[in-house]
């Protein structure tokens, strides 16, 4: 192939910019010329994307990343889902695990026959059919050498980590791989004359950098992606009103749980995310409805422990380009498009748009039919993550604050109304094929933030009470007791990766 | 318990499409929770003389309990690696569609890609010679695919040719046993509720009746459904037409004799005016030729059919009716149409949209009330189901520089789909296959078609050129080994069936 690119030029050193680093350097070798990250040290990185979903051990893999290396160079932890406070409802919560729940008997799901029997007065909750909650629930995670059990198939796990700390890693990585990092700071986009593909960055000691493939990890201003090239950027605050937060780090303090929690107040949701060293915590909210002063004294009163820093401001505007892949150029991470943390799934899109990235790599003709297909398939992505983020905004009963009430009561796209009706109707979750949330996920979300399906199916009706009884007596119990023997969260972490232990302690 | 269940299911249309769906519906809906009857309203002379599995049969199969040898030997089956298609793309060309990836896994990219790169240098050879089917469908060996994914024998799958009636009687016995009730009777007329327009009662030819809660269409287009169907000018549903894509709206097709060795796989020839096949099967060969009427007269069609048949007639031909399109909502109130079966035959959908719009049906059963969110996720997935495969059979009669006929000049220039285009598009630049939602046919089958009919991208993935190109060469020159040697230790398909599934003489047929 003649036509074969001659370098690639990645702008930022974020998260996202050493990922895309370490990736292709693992790929691409030095086949398609230099690959180099330009970071200025001046430009801080911003650490929300601390927990993660199980698609990430998919890149760890292959990164070739040693599981245990990796926690223990980023003070890491086990996730096994999340727990919603206060969503619903004040005084509620719900898990959304990781995996999936139980299965069900000869055709019929799971979820159908508890709604059957729900319907029949039995009060089991659904969450008791999930392995991961449960687990979750007394703080224990599957040991990496656990005998193969019954369950395994249905149990998943994904990681909190420092974000910092996983950038460097990523970054020695990268390096020891060739990438050549520059730290400077990019003065100048120059775009080619003929067709507005960009050229080369000019950088503030004078010299430039030329490659045919540009990465725009720059942040939320889009240096290459917005400034540059005008893409444009779809604005989606009339869902998702949310648009700063507010972050800070403290001590911990009760026991180490295996799990993120999200926590709602009146003018958006709290996160909180256990590391090793401390405990990581932010205040997402909606800045029409609470000041910036108050949202961090609601912070600072609802931590574990001492607060480590003084709380750091971020402003967002959630929302993508209305093109990924422009021209010469990928936009990934918060210079794709922003969206608030609340099912954890920033790294995971940055993730997602480099497989795709990898499934569809151009040449030097930048077909234009590739980055149509690399638009599709991502916009398509990105578009249902944020539906599924919408739904647990619209599906509140909470009526205390303005907030929930503008929830409560705004319209929602076209496909999310359709999915909750099918729910509503019968209890089925409409499905797209490769979706990143399967039907599990939107389970746990329509069942736990409290939507009720008008009738179960009817198919349910099919199996004599007592086989569906038994059955879902013996899940249940089945899964109490695997969860039961399970190590606990901090016993698995001194095992195996406690941070400044040795590669064998 | 739910006071508004379905507890009656009337089935119209007999045929291994009503009866497949009949039996499949009866092994999981017990009858005392629904009881289902089916009205044999179709003759046998509008019926196929045989119908073909994709290898998806495999797991309606397995659900229905009835072991392989038993099917086939009561149905008259042979086995199917795929189809071969001559003439298409050109008079003369010649290639296999067959059930399996082309290569196996190498490295991070789909093997084609390292298939091209060889290719401008003049290596690699022929990309058939990689896919184990292909390999063992042009000796005419077969046997079961192993379960050892080490090795390549594990890389294929297979469907089945059956013999349409011999099925029929097959499932119909199956169905009856799980307690269907079986009706001959023609359709005189199908009675609509006054307030709701939902089917109220299917009245038949000897003054009787049928009522149910939900009726199942499976006449397909064979024509013998009455006027007074439902549909059309009541419910504001019509067809919606692919015939200007998909040009054969007609086929004539009767029995040969069989006769040599039956090929494990089913052929489809281009001819001036449509297409023909032979499908072999253990007693006869099912040969027709489906056209289009715009291009041919019957008669014209009728000759070319006979003037080319592998051996002698049977029987006198049979006029079967093709009807390419959808109704624009599969499902409407208490009535579904199960119409995969009038598509065009040429990938064999037919009775693979009979299981998975059963299947689909099952997921989404409704309970009287018919709540309109599960009508509408039904139509939602089977439209682009159906769309996708209509996207795939366009994909045939598109591709091609055959000049030789009105048709295939007007197939060549005819505007396609955007969603077919695209496809083309991307395979074209770079040799990828962006694959949409409810896609059946999975990127290996896109691939053999388009390389097929003689597409060629322009270039091949960049990222293909980081393997060093004597690892490549090496790893090329291996499968095409392992597979010439795996093919070679394969007994003939012949033989397999002599030895396992042979129908004995005072068998079904």
């Amino acid at each position: 192939m003649s036509d074969r690119l001659r370098g690639i030029a990645i702008v930022g050193g974020g998260t996202a910019g050493w990922m895309a680093a370490a990736i292709l350097a693992r790929r691409l070798g030095q086949h398609f010329g230099p690959i180099q990250l330009i970071e200025s040290p001046e430009i801080g990185t911003i650490g929300v994307g601390e927990a993660t979903i199980p698609p990430i051990r998919l890149f760890n893999e292959a990164l070739g990343v040693d599981e245990c290396d990796f926690l223990r160079q980023t003070q890491g932890t086990i996730k096994l889902g999340i727990e919603f406070r206060n969503w619903a409802r004040i005084g509620h919560c719900y898990f959304h695990p990781f995996g999936v729940h139980g299965t069900g008997l000869d055709q019929v799901a799971l979820h159908q026959e508890w709604l059957r029997l729900h319907q029949l007065g039995e009060p089991g909750s659904f969450e008791d059919f999930s392995l991961n909650s449960l687990a979750a629930r007394r703080g224990r995670v599957l040991d990496f050498g656990a005998e193969p059990h019954a369950l395994r198939a249905v149990y998943s796990y994904a990681f909190h980590f420092d974000a910092s700390l996983y950038a460097q890693y990523l970054r020695g990585y990268a390096q020891a791989r060739g990438v050549r990092r520059i730290e400077r700071k990019v003065l100048r986009v120059e775009l080619r004359a003929e067709d507005g593909f960009i050229r080369a960055l000019h950088l503030d000691d004078g010299t430039q950098i030329e490659a045919d493939l540009f990465i725009d990890c720059s942040g939320f201003r889009g240096l290459l992606i917005e400034q540059a090239l005008n893409t444009g950027y779809e604005d989606w605050t009339h869902w998702l009103p949310c648009d700063r937060a507010v972050a800070v780090a403290c001590d911990s303090a009760a026991a180490l749980t295996p799990y993120t929690r999200s926590t709602a107040h009146r003018a958006g949701w709290q996160w909180r995310i256990p590391l090793q060293h401390r405990i990581g915590n932010g205040y997402v909210y909606c800045s029409r409805f609470i000041s910036d002063d108050e949202a961090a004294a609601t912070l600072l009163a609802n931590l574990d422990g001492k607060a480590q820093a003084e709380p750091r401001l971020l402003r967002f505007t959630t929302g993508r380009r209305k093109k990924f892949w422009n021209r010469n150029c990928i936009a990934l991470g918060l210079a794709g498009g922003f969206l608030e943390p609340l099912e954890s799934t920033s790294i995971h899109l940055i993730q997602s748009g480099l497989a795709q990235l990898a499934a569809i790599f151009p040449d030097r003709s930048f077909d234009p039919s590739d980055a149509a297909e690399y638009n599709r398939v991502t916009i398509e992505e990105f578009d249902r993550v944020r539906d599924f983020i919408i739904l647990h905004y619209k599906a509140t009963t909470r009526e205390d604050a303005p907030l929930w009430q503008y929830c409560r009561n705004m319209d929602i796209p076209e496909e999310l109304g359709y999915r909750s009706n099918l729910f509503r109707s019968s209890g089925r979750v409409a499905v797209h094929d490769r979706e990143l949330f399967v039907e599990s996920n939107w389970l746990s979300i329509f069942i736990g933030q409290g939507i009720w399906p008008q009738r179960y199916d009817p198919l349910a009706d099919l199996l004599p009470l007592d086989s569906i009884n038994s059955h879902l007596t013996q899940m249940r119990n089945l899964i109490r007791q695997t969860a039961e023997a399970m190590p606990s969260h901090a016993g698995f972490i001194d095992a195996h990766c406690r941070a400044g232990s040795g590669r064998l302690g | 318990m739910l006071r508004d269940r379905i507890s009656s299911i009337a089935i119209l249309g007999g045929g291994a499409a009503g009866w497949l769906a009949a039996a499949t519906l009866a092994r999981l809906l017990k009858p005392d929770f629904c009881a289902i009857r089916l009205i044999d309203c179709t003759p046998a002379a509008a019926e196929p003389i045989s119908v073909t599995a994709l290898p998806s049969f495999h797991r309606l199969n397995k659900l229905l309990g009835i072991g392989e040898q038993e099917l086939m030997q009561r149905s008259g089956a042979t086995f199917r690696l795929g189809v071969r298609f001559i003439d298409w793309s050109l008079t003369g060309a010649d290639y296999f569609h067959s059930f399996g990836p082309l290569g196996s896994r190498f490295d991070a990219l789909p093997f084609h890609h390292y298939w091209l790169r060889l290719q401008q240098s003049g290596l690699g050879g022929q990309l058939a010679d990689y896919s184990i089917a292909t390999v063992a469908c042009r000796q005419g060996r077969f046997a079961r695919p192993l379960a050892d994914r080490q090795s390549v024998l594990s890389l294929y799958s297979y469907g089945y040719h059956f013999h349409a009636a011999a099925l029929a009687a097959c499932l119909r016995q199956y169905a009856q046993a799980h307690g269907v009730v079986g009706i001959e009777r023609g359709v005189s007329e199908v009675r609509l509720h006054g307030e709701d327009g939902f089917v109220d009662e299917i009245r038949l030819d000897d003054g009787s009746s049928v009522r149910a809660d939900l009726y199942i269409d499976c006449t397909g287009a064979s024509g013998t459904a009455p006027a007074s169907l439902p549909g059309q000018q009541v419910w504001r549903n019509p067809r919606i037409d692919w015939s200007h894509w998909l040009p054969c709206d007609r086929a004539i097709a009767l029995p040969c004799a069989a006769g040599g060795e039956p090929p494990p796989y089913s052929q489809a020839s281009a001819q001036s005016a449509g297409w023909r096949w032979q499908v072999p099967l253990q007693q006869c060969i099912d040969s027709g030729y489906a056209y289009a009427s715009g291009f041919v007269s019957d008669d014209q069609a009728t000759a070319t059919l006979l003037s080319a048949l592998p051996a002698r007639a049977l029987a006198e031909p049979r006029h079967l009716c093709l009807s390419p399109g959808r109704p624009t909502r599969f499902w409407e109130r208490n009535w579904l149409t199960l119409s995969g079966s009038t598509l065009e035959p040429l990938e064999s959908t037919g009775l693979h949209l009979v299981q998975t719009g059963i299947t689909r049906l099952l997921a989404l059963f409704p309970v009287r009330r018919f709540s309109p969110n599960d009508i509408e996720e039904y139509n939602r997935l089977t439209i682009m189901e159906h769309e996708r495969i209509r996207d795939f059979l366009i994909l045939h009669y598109k591709a091609t520089t055959r000049d030789d006929s009105a048709l295939w000049r007007y197939c060549a220039q005819m505007s396609i789909p955007d969603t077919l285009r695209a496809k083309i598009e991307l395979f074209r630049s770079c040799g990828r296959v962006p694959l949409l939602e409810e896609e059946h046919f999975g990127e290996e089958s896109w691939l053999s078609v388009l390389f097929g009919q003689e597409l060629r991208p322009t270039d091949y993935d960049p990222l293909a050129d980081v393997a060093g190109i004597d690892v490549v060469t090496a790893a090329f020159a291996q499968l095409r080994g392992a597979i010439c040697n795996a093919v070679a230790t394969l007994p003939m398909h012949a033989r397999v069936l002599e030895q396992q599934c042979r129908t004995p003489v005072e068998g079904t047929l």
